[in-house]
């Protein structure tokens, strides 16, 4: 149910003077349902761009993109997509901002508040319900970002370097918070970084792409229990193989 | 303490410009040219006492405020519209933009003579068959509203497209991932996201319009509002009531902003506090 099926997908930009920008090729990659994957690479290696075909916020050029054997086009029901930049709407408060996912998802007017609390909880958040979005950290605005997109209720949910803009603490806490989010909720992830021990302490798996065109270049089985510990020898072994495939010189 | 030298700073320069004023006066001992503060005062102090056989400083202020009111909300019911449709839909814009483009370099104190020459001296009462309300409104010539119309058309209007057109795709963006439909996205994005340049258009056509006015009312065929004040104790030599009308003038435009502002900040706060 709600596997994700990418096959040979292709995706090319106009970019000025009528140039083509070829941004992904023959990409192929398959999340089973309540997976968790992570897509690392270098910048310009098309993992935005990947996320967003699935999101179909763009159209794809060649291939398909298939949930439980239908083809996606355009915007679809089973996935929402968390991004990097602050996105909340600054002119409604936290809840708001919440509930706004609920309203558009079909929940009824009366549940909207009950619920919205109830997805702030899970975040740590539900002190901060009446506060505008300029009056919280980034951390934090993330944190209603990450409940917002839990509220809309996805099977698949997509993340483009949520936590990149954070420091390091707040991340390796929100990390923890998401662990926990998507054990409890048992959604599929597909989660886009370039950091690669994030990538190493979330993911069951984790996808490895390389630029010019972007493609998928490995794809790593991550068999440490959880919660992993940054600083193990199976982890830091890891982290030098992924360090390689990205020939990032020591 | 430190409260009290703050405003006292804010007051500084105009007393400065009233006892220079003052000074000024007493020195040249001419009121036909310049009237002593203490004169100009009496005048404002009495707004509701007859002038020179024209009514009062109340009655000509609310005659120009009326016609600006009412030339300003028709310029805000049709413009505001308008800018959303062309800042949404690109056939919009491509249909309207070229005469946008074609009338906005034209000022508004251009067109008085055209519409003295084609209204008249219709009032707005007479365009719903009345000949007298017995309101205000009988002394609100359809050819001023036009050109009060006039004044705040482009700055709302310009200002609405560019509100439209500069929300930011994230905001967009992430409404669609979260299935707005356009309906949705047209009600709960774009239209409080480009609420601010919106209120700045509004703000900014309610200057333009409250300028406007007074430069139409000075011409001649006018015969009442804050403009007419000021020609006409011009031509009997009034010097005090056509500096208290400036007055009037500058204080009428000041809480004009100040209301806009206020609004403004209720209803698009938060892009002040967002920095």
């Amino acid at each position: 149910m709600n596997k994700l099926i990418l096959k040979d997908v292709g995706k090319t930009f106009n970019g000025e003077n009528s140039r083509k920008v070829e941004a992904l090729r023959n990409v192929d990659l398959t999340a089973s349902t309540g997976e968790f994957i992570s897509i690392i690479g270098p910048t310009g290696c098309g993992k935005t761009t990947l996320l967003r075909l699935i999101a179909g916020l763009e159209p794809l050029n060649a291939g398909q993109i298939m949930l439980d054997e239908q083809a996606v086009e355009g915007i679809n029901r089973a996935c929402t997509l968390v991004f990097q930049q602050f996105s909340l709407f600054p002119w409604f408060n936290v809840i708001r901002n919440v509930t706004f996912a609920l309203e558009m998802r079909g929940v009824e007017k009366s549940q909207r508040q009950r619920l919205a609390m109830y997805f702030l909880k899970l975040v740590g958040l539900e002190d901060a319900a009446k506060a505008k979005p300029y009056e919280l950290s980034g951390g934090m605005q993330q944190r209603v970002s990450i409940a917002r997109a839990l509220a809309y209720d996805p099977d698949i949910l997509l993340m483009d370097e949520p936590f990149g803009a954070l420091d390091e603490k707040t991340r390796q806490k929100l990390q923890d918070v998401l662990i926990d989010l998507w054990r409890d909720k048992r959604k599929t992830i597909l989660f886009v970084t370039h950091n690669i021990d994030e990538a190493i302490y979330l993911a069951d798996r984790i996808i490895v792409m390389a630029p010019d065109p972007g493609h998928v270049t490995d794809n790593i089985s991550i068999n440490l229990s959880r919660p992993r510990n940054r600083l193990s020898a199976e982890f830091t072994e890891l982290h030098i193989r992924i360090r390689n495939m990205l020939e990032i010189p020591d | 303490m430190k409260n009290l030298l703050r405003t006292s700073q804010s007051f500084l320069l105009p007393l400065l410009f009233l006892a220079v004023w003052e000074f000024w006066a007493v020195r040249l001992d001419n009121p036909a040219l310049v009237p002593r503060v203490e004169v100009v005062l009496s005048v404002l102090v009495h707004p509701f006492s007859e002038l020179i056989g024209t009514g009062t400083l109340a009655w000509n202020t609310a005659v120009s405020l009326s016609r600006v009111i009412f030339g300003f909300s028709i310029a805000v019911i049709l413009c505001v519209p308008l800018g959303l449709w062309m800042g949404t839909s690109r056939t919009a814009f491509r249909l309207v933009n070229p005469l946008v483009e074609l009338f906005r370099p034209l000022c508004p104190i251009a067109w008085i003579p055209f519409a003295m020459a084609f209204f008249g001296v219709m009032r707005v009462p007479q365009l719903f068959g009345v000949r007298y309300s017995n309101t205000i409104l009988d002394s609100v010539q359809v050819g001023m509203v036009f050109i009060i119309f006039w004044g705040g058309l482009f700055p709302i209007l310009l200002n609405t497209i560019y509100g439209v057109t500069g929300v930011r795709s994230l905001w967009l963006e992430t409404a669609r991932i979260l299935g707005a439909s356009r309906r949705q996205i047209f009600r709960k994005v774009i239209l409080p996201a480009a609420m601010p340049a919106i209120m700045t258009g509004l703000r900014v056509g309610l200057g333009i319009s409250w300028m406007v006015i007074i430069a139409a009312e000075m011409l001649p065929g006018s015969d009442s509002g804050i403009g007419y004040l000021i020609m006409y104790s011009y031509e009997l030599a009034e010097m005090q009531i056509l500096v208290a009308s400036m007055v009037v003038i500058g204080l009428i435009g000041l809480v004009l902003n100040k209301g806009l502002q206020l609004i403004s900040t209720r209803v698009s706060g938060w892009q002040a506090l967002e920095r």
